[in-house]
């Protein structure tokens, strides 16, 4: 138990020696915050849109408006053919091209006229498949923008058309729900205004942590292997358990440190709210970071030198970073590769923050993924201690 | 000025170096083609099975066929029912459903009286993405399927038909093979030729060369000639891996594709000379290439994440950044199948960038020596 002190208090020294390294290891972090913040966003914005509009009527000209005047789009104007509005696309001017047809506004005028029916039943021209329609040409290559860009101008143009209806109906004496026998409202939780900061900077924090923690004491045991020091110690009566413990611990503390700081730049930086309990926090942090830690010691096993251990952890955290969810939910990936994706680490962390952050849980619902990460944490952190302990002996 | 034979021998040098070496081997053989099969599989834009609860404190034959008509639609899948929610936000927490839709007591007897029924969508809005879609797919759905059960046709007042153009199927495939030649031909080209010459530079060989008969120029080019080279093959690798498993089509002019490639390599050369001439150590050269130059493409070059939707600075800054246009160019050589009409601004732009970077870097390394 002395050895193990006299290690962690060794590693302490070393570090506050190392002035650079330690204000390193407090403006990177900041630094790719601030930056990944702002630019990882999934969020749907500024879709430039043109319109090609055939019809020469009011109603198209509304229409119009309602999307011109839209905040999430970017309107561009209008094209004065299909082939304009083709080039326009081709050339990567505007990513949805909106085309109103002729008949638009003559269309739309039975389509929402109440007609006297056979037997005294008014009919309305919508009822019997007579509605307008409009064309979306959408610039297909980034299939995920693509779908939610053209939810929302769906979504705008048939609130316009409901809107139309509404109105025209009012004029006859008529509600909507006489037509319409059931309306649907929607409310979101936890995160009201969809923002992607929201959901995006916890995980952010999940890459730091792993990489400070990973690298940092990857780095600092393949360090002591190219001095030679390494060897020093392994001739003094500490044993390898000793040496691999004592050079965590810190980068443990270090570890929990950053992620609060990053918890704090979360909070009122980017005002991204906190609900879940800092014991909670605390507790599946230290269960996250056996493995994290463990594959820095892994990887000092596996290098010789710095830069191989750069180059393995870099190779590892790409693996872990794309299948853990953080660009896209893990439920829409193939099911043998959600099998996959049970064994990394990442995946769960990622998961228990972003829960933790936004919806508040704690211990009763997240206590499996809790299990899980201290099963990999575990696993990984003892194969780590086998193979250095041979390495060494 | 150069002789061709000395700058084979110095180019044969550092094909050896490359190939001894079995980690830039990986780097440049392995590590393609696994992130290509990862991005595969792991990027799938296609939201499916959003598991849903459904809230129904009066059950009735009309709720049950509305429920069954919601499950049975490819966006959701219903997980079960409950009687009453009054916590929702517990049962999100608990079942991990995506959203909760809520029918009102009387749901079967609303429907037939003046106001009608009113169902509310309880959507868990932390994945502000999958948030979106559910929120403008849950009313055509709910509305759909109500008026089905109820026998009432659905007013069709306005109709909007989508043409997707460029990648119908939406294929993630053909959107992530672009980006990752950008990047690999990136990581080739500006950090490990880079970390090459800093290496040279670490170990004194650098030193011992400019004494030999071989002129700065020749060493320079020969020892850059390898990974032009190198960066070729993954270009090939890419689209080969991209077309053999993931059917990725060039609809345009390959030829074309290849010149703005090397255009491409060009410019980011220039970049890792650039570094070469500012870091002295192996170390250095690496954390610039990998924080200046790796780091900002790949989060903003629009190799992910949407270019469109960052605030006003980091737009004008993915504009200083060459796989931006590259991207541009690759996308819609691939993708789009345009030529150059269409496409000769972001190359002039990748160009004119690459030409003032390799001015500045000559320049440097002339004061250097």
């Amino acid at each position: 138990m002395n050895g193990f002190r006299t290690i962690v208090w060794k590693e302490f020294a070393q570090l506050k020696r190392d002035k650079t390294s330690l204000r390193l290891m407090i403006m990177i972090p900041m630094v790719q915050m601030l930056l990944l913040g702002y630019a990882l966003t999934t969020e749907v914005k500024n879709t430039p849109v043109a319109v090609l509009n055939h019809d020469g009527g009011s109603r198209s000209r509304e229409l119009i408006e309602a999307v011109a005047h839209n905040p999430l789009f970017n309107f561009k104007g209008s094209a004065a053919s299909e082939t304009d509005l083709r080039a326009g696309l081709d050339r990567g001017d505007i990513k949805i091209g909106l085309i109103i047809p002729a008949d638009f506004s003559r269309v739309l005028e039975r389509a929402t006229r109440l007609d006297p029916g056979p037997g005294g039943t008014p009919s309305l021209g919508a009822l019997n498949g007579e509605g307008a329609s409009v064309q979306l040409w959408v610039d297909g290559q980034d299939a995920n923008s693509a779908n939610v860009a053209r939810g929302y101008l769906g979504a705008i143009l048939n609130q316009w058309a409901m809107g139309d209806l509404r109105h025209r109906l009012e004029g006859y004496g008529m509600r909507l729900d006489q037509v319409l026998p059931v309306s649907t409202g929607a409310s979101v939780l936890f995160n009201p205004s969809l923002k992607s900061t929201w959901y995006m900077i916890p995980g952010i924090a999940v890459i730091l942590v792993t990489m400070v923690t990973a690298l940092l004491t990857g780095f600092s045991i393949v360090r002591e292997k190219e001095a030679g020091t390494l060897e020093q110690l392994m001739v003094t009566p500490l044993k390898p358990i000793h040496v691999v413990v004592g050079k965590a611990v810190p980068f443990l503390i270090i570890g929990i440190a950053e992620l609060m700081l990053a918890l704090n730049f979360a909070r009122f930086w980017f005002g991204v709210p906190f609900r879940g309990t800092y014991i909670a926090l605390l507790a599946f942090t230290a269960a996250y970071m056996l493995s994290s830690l463990g594959i820095g010691i892994l990887t000092s096993t596996l290098a010789r030198t710095q830069q191989q251990a750069l180059f393995i952890i870099w190779f590892f955290l790409l693996f872990f970073l794309l299948l853990s969810g953080f660009f896209l939910p893990v439920e829409n990936m193939p099911h043998w590769v959600q099998n996959v994706t049970l064994g990394n680490p990442v995946r769960w962390f990622m998961h228990v923050l972003r829960e933790m952050f936004l919806k508040g849980s704690g211990f009763t619902e997240l206590w499996r993924e809790g299990l899980a990460m201290l099963a990999i944490g575990f696993g990984v952190f003892g194969l780590s201690l086998v193979k250095f302990s041979r390495q060494v002996s | 000025m150069m002789s061709r034979s000395r700058l084979l021998t110095i180019a044969r040098k550092e094909l050896r170096h490359i190939f001894r070496d079995w980690q830039t081997l990986v780097v440049v053989l392995v590590m393609p083609v696994m992130m290509m099969f990862l991005y595969g599989y792991a990027l799938n834009a296609d939201a499916k099975d959003i598991p849903c609860l459904i809230e129904d404190p009066s059950p009735s034959p009309e709720t049950r066929a509305i429920a069954s008509k919601i499950d049975a639609s490819s966006l959701f899948s219903v997980e079960g029912s409950v009687f009453t929610a009054d916590d929702p936000a517990e049962l999100f927490r608990l079942y991990q459903v995506r959203v909760i839709f809520r029918f009102p007591p009387d749901f079967a007897r609303d429907l037939h009286r003046p106001g009608g029924a009113h169902v509310q969508a309880l959507i868990d809005g932390s994945d502000p993405n999958m948030g979106a879609i559910i929120r403008n797919a849950a009313d055509p759905i709910l509305l759909g399927a109500t008026l089905d059960v109820v026998g009432m046709r659905q007013p069709h007042v306005l109709d909007v038909r989508t043409l997707i153009l460029y990648n119908p199927e939406q294929r993630s495939a053909l959107f992530f093979v672009p980006g990752l030649m950008a990047v690999i031909l990136l990581m080739i080209s500006a950090l490990l030729t880079s970390v090459a010459i800093a290496r040279e530079k670490e170990l004194g060989t650098m030193g011992q060369l400019l004494v030999s008969p071989l002129r700065p120029l020749e060493i320079i080019v020969g020892k850059i000639l390898p990974y032009l080279l190198l960066a070729a093959v993954d270009g090939f690798l890419v689209l080969a891996v991209g077309r053999l498993a993931f059917g990725v089509h060039i609809a345009g002019n390959p030829w074309f594709l290849a010149a703005c490639s090397l255009v491409y390599i060009f410019t980011a050369l220039s970049i890792g000379l650039l570094i070469s001439t500012i870091a002295k150590r192996q170390q250095h050269a690496m954390f610039m290439a990998l924080g200046a130059t790796m780091m900002p493409t790949v989060i903003l070059s629009g190799f992910i994440f949407p270019v469109l939707s960052m605030p006003l600075p980091l737009r004008i800054l993915s504009h200083i950044i060459p796989a931006t246009y590259f991207l541009e160019i690759v996308r819609g050589i691939i993708l789009k199948g345009v030529g150059f009409a269409e496409l000769w601004k972001p190359l002039a732009a990748l160009a004119g960038e690459g030409l003032l970077l390799t001015a500045i870097a000559i320049r440097k390394f002339k004061v250097k020596l």
